[in-house]
């Protein structure tokens, strides 16, 4: 059954996109992650404009990290302080990120931009949590071998610690400078501007590694960061460059709650390691397969956009 | 046998002498893009006077117009980028063309190019010499227009009926682009249009397309109040489900 989408403009089977938002539901439930990073290329992949895809995959997220972060709220394994200080840095590089989409938009480079970053990014986060899950696997298979003392190091504290405007974060239990964790929202805000995706695979490690926030309370506060910012993200496209279609993210979103149900329940039989590795599989693939995109000879030489779109 | 032919050119002769004319017609006069919308067809009626067994007819339905930017890809770095461009004003966004027979049969260039009629003739501007780098350009224009069948030409798509009729089916896309649309036709004799009329066509969305197109062009703000609560409701309310369970 085909359904005609309002703002991409498109045709499309419409159990198509139902499944597309179950399959990636069901991944982001096992892996618990947002699953941005695979939904948006999947959409430009079956012809939805880069543009709706990106803004459109932003409303997606909005309804796939509310449930989340109301129950995480719920259980207080979340740090609204933190979780305000990220949204704050994370609203600012939203709008940013918006202007940055518009202009590049404007270049006719935006989807040279998505691609790289996509590149980029899943390249590298990838690339690390497969080297971790591998190192624990090896490790978890060896029980005898020496286990080095990497908790130490904890101890240290690095360059973060020099930074001034230090405030207290008492569900957290941390004592730190304000900087860092604007920062870091405010980048991972760009990336969900322009890549369409929650960005949580960026600010998970940052809040774990840079601000040594305690795991209990990472996911939520990230949640609760990733909630408000794709709000403000869908917002914002709606209004500068009408690319949000609401239909696409319904349908999405309907596949995509039933999907996340089914794929928690599944990552409950598989080990955490094993599924990060998955993970780490899964995400290296979409990079390769948009690098080789990147680098493959296009079989026809010339783009043709259209100019002015935003005048209209 | 052919004696009845030339019987028959004779009787003719006393019609053809009059001015030439044709009309033409759609079948319909609106397209609606609804839900369910996945392209569909148009039959475009005509009827002449004083057509002759030499007169051949042309159909060309144009739709509404778009500045176009075309890049060429270039290699960097080992990745394709988009790199030298160049502009083309006014392009139909889709433009399908039927004829009785092929085109270059029918006219000679001069005269398609004076009339804008054909695939070839779309990004010209009269008067204009087309540069041999500027015609890569126009075919890259040609080619992705004809890979989403907005671009489309029959050869041989206008069929000729008895009593100075004539059809031609047209095609429109999934990907047909709302706006106004105009349907020629022309009759040419001798390798030169001696009758054209014109008729309009509107593609518009309709029903819950339109609600929904309008509503976030017309209200950008509330539609996107609008996207992020509805979203925040479903995602709220799939939780409530599951976990009842």
């Amino acid at each position: 059954m085909q359904i005609y989408l309002p703002i991409a403009e498109l045709s499309v089977n419409i159990f198509l996109l139902l499944g597309l938002g179950a399959g990636v539901g069901f991944l982001s439930g096992m892996f618990g992650v947002g699953g941005g990073f695979l939904m948006t290329p999947l959409l430009i992949f079956i012809g939805v404009p880069p543009a709706v895809a990106v803004s459109t995959e932003a409303n997606q997220i909005v309804a796939s990290s509310a449930s989340g972060a109301l129950a995480h709220w719920r259980r207080r394994t979340l740090d609204p302080k933190m979780g305000l200080l990220l949204l704050a840095g994370g609203s600012a590089g939203s709008i940013f990120g918006v202007q940055l989409f518009t202009f590049l938009r404007g270049l006719g480079q935006i989807d040279l931009i998505i691609s790289l970053c996509y590149v980029g990014f899943l390249g590298t986060i990838g690339g690390l949590m497969m080297y971790e899950s591998a190192r624990t696997i090896m490790r978890s298979r060896q029980p005898e071998a020496r286990r080095e003392g990497g908790m130490g190091t904890r101890k240290k504290r690095g360059w973060i610690d020099t930074l001034p405007f230090k405030m207290r974060f008492p569900r957290s239990g941390l004592y730190i400078s304000v900087i860092p964790p604007i920062a870091i929202g405010f980048f991972v805000g760009t990336l969900a501007a322009i890549m369409g995706v929650g960005g949580g695979f960026v600010m998970v490690p940052a809040m774990i590694y840079i601000l040594r926030m305690p795991t209990n309370v990472v996911v939520g506060t990230s949640l609760f960061q990733i909630l408000f910012v794709t709000a403000l993200t869908t917002f914002l496209q709606a209004t500068q460059n009408q690319t949000v279609d609401i239909v696409l993210a319904m349908l999405l979103t309907v596949g995509g709650v039933i999907g996340a149900q089914f794929g928690a329940r599944a990552g409950r039989h598989v080990k955490a390691e094993e599924l990060r590795a998955l993970l780490a599989a899964m995400v290296l693939a979409v990079c390769l397969k948009l690098g080789w995109d990147l680098v493959v000879t296009p079989s026809d030489m010339f783009e043709v956009l259209p100019v002015g779109m935003e005048g209209e | 046998m052919l004696l009845a032919a030339l019987f028959a050119l004779v009787l003719q002769q006393p019609i053809t002498s009059e001015a030439p004319s044709i009309m033409g017609a759609l079948t319909q006069e609106t397209v609606e893009i609804r839900e369910d919308f996945a392209g569909t067809e148009l039959v475009l009626y005509g009827a002449t006077r004083g057509l002759t067994i030499q007169d051949e007819i042309v159909v060309v339905l144009r739709g509404p117009e778009q500045d176009l930017r075309v890049m060429r890809k270039t290699r960097s770095f080992g990745i394709w980028i988009n790199g030298s461009a160049r502009e083309f004003q006014a392009v139909p966004r889709y433009y399908a063309i039927a004829s009785s027979r092929p085109l270059e049969e029918i006219a000679n260039e001069a005269a398609l190019v004076r009339n804008r009629i054909g695939l070839d003739h779309l990004l010209t501007r009269p008067g204009e010499t087309p540069v041999a780098e500027m015609l890569e350009y126009r075919k890259a224009v040609e080619r992705a227009g004809a890979r989403e069948a907005l671009y489309a030409s029959a050869p041989r798509g206008v069929e000729v009926l008895d009593g100075g009729l004539f059809r031609a089916t047209l095609a429109l896309p999934p990907s047909t682009p709302v706006g106004n649309y105009t349907a020629e036709v022309y009759l040419f004799r001798d390798g030169r249009p001696v009758a054209s009329r014109s008729t309009s066509l509107r593609v518009e969305k309709a029903g819950l397309e339109r609600l929904i197109y309008e509503f976030a062009h017309g209200l950008p703000m509330v539609y996107g109040l609008f996207c992020v609560a509805l979203a925040m409701l479903a995602g709220w309310a799939g939780a409530a489900i599951f976990a009842r369970r």
